[in-house]
């Protein structure tokens, strides 16, 4: 079982399980994503912990309180600092988060909630405050990922109610 | 009548950040964007993402395999399902894309019209609107998703397989919505 079916609720033994593994570029195309995102090996200085404290944040954004319970292990793994806690937790940043930070954090609340109305401005706000291309591109990956992630939960949970 | 039937223009994509430039291009970069001496020709698009190539690579696999892969849930219904999420976040140059896919695989060029002019709460046929409402309620707020949204697909004889075939679809344009849309925007193409 991966974590797609503990947060969908999928048991081993049933019809759905069967299903999915009948699409395992499905099955570990996501792990294999979730990786690059969360724990990439080349993170242009975007670390683990915050990847996870933001994912955090997002799949509670999203509604998803089981998925941001996980990734609320991944980060305590990767260390969580009680900056990295409140960004998680959905809080305002405090007075310890700089420019840097504070561009991350409005950047993947906007694209999570209202990401039709994103603008040039949006992507020059964060060059701005000191992200680089490749910080740019690995932020709005994971950004995606994690709203990828809880939609094709939210989808599997509903199909496991229905016959 | 053919002169009468709905068309969706074919845009082009232009990134707000400069892309990766395949002269200066270090290696993991080239081999995400596929770069050899006789293929020097990369999109904008896979340029721009290919400065975290292995997010790129990683990406790319998942999107093929969840559009393209053989048997489970009609290829045109795949595209509808990308389409729907495309017109939910306002992604101009994905919906374009896909509503031409669409239409290609289906024929069904009213459906897209119906969409791009009366939008997603448009009429259709009930197997059609059973399947935009289910993808409009999963792009907009996943968890509003309900057990009638998800028994209608199914009593228009669609299988669990396919519908979770159309769940990926969706979703996985809840991932391409959020980087064309947001790090790039749709322009004419260039017909020179």
């Amino acid at each position: 079982m991966d974590q797609i079916d503990h947060l969908s609720g999928i048991a081993p033994d049933t019809e759905l399980y069967r299903i999915r593994r009948e699409r395992p570029d499905f099955v570990d195309g996501t792990e294999l994503c979730r990786q690059t995102v969360l724990t990439p090996a080349h993170g242009f200085d975007l670390d683990h912990a915050l990847r996870a404290a933001l994912a955090v944040r997002m799949a509670r954004f999203i509604g998803r309180e089981d998925l941001a319970r996980t990734y609320d292990g991944m980060l305590a793994n990767a260390g969580a600092t009680p900056l990295f806690s409140g960004i998680a937790a959905g809080s305002e940043p405090g007075v310890e988060a700089d420019g840097f930070l504070r561009a991350i954090l409005r950047h993947a609340d906007l694209v999570t909630k209202t990401p039709r109305n994103n603008t040039r401005a949006d992507i020059e706000a964060l060059e701005a405050a000191g992200l680089s291309n490749p910080q740019i591109i690995a932020l709005s990956e994971l950004i995606a990922f994690v709203n990828y992630e809880a939609r094709v939960i939210a989808g599997l949970e509903i199909l496991g109610e229905v016959e | 009548m053919s002169g009468a039937r709905f068309k969706v223009k074919a845009l082009s994509w232009s990134p707000y950040i400069e892309p990766v430039d395949v002269a200066t291009a270090n290696e993991e970069q080239l081999a995400a964007m596929q770069v050899t001496p006789s293929n020097t020709k990369v999109s904008p698009y896979v340029r721009t993402l290919a400065h975290d190539p292995e997010s790129y690579v990683a990406r790319t696999k998942l999107f093929n395999a969840i559009m393209y892969a053989k048997g489970g849930l009609d290829r045109a219904e795949r595209e509808l399902g990308a389409l729907v999420a495309s017109a939910v976040n306002r992604c101009v140059y994905c919906a374009s894309v896909h509503a031409r896919r669409y239409v290609e695989l289906s024929g069904r060029d009213e459906v897209v019209e119906e969409i791009y002019v009366r939008g997603l709460d448009g009429s259709f046929d009930d197997k059609t609107k059973a399947i935009i409402d289910f993808c409009k309620t999963l792009s907009e707020t996943p968890s509003h998703v309900t057990k009638e949204q998800v028994q209608k697909l199914r009593d228009h004889g669609m299988s669990k397989a396919e519908i979770v075939d159309l769940v990926h679809s969706a979703a996985i344009f809840g991932w391409a919505n959020r980087l064309m849309h947001t790090l790039g925007h749709s322009v004419p193409v260039d017909t020179k």
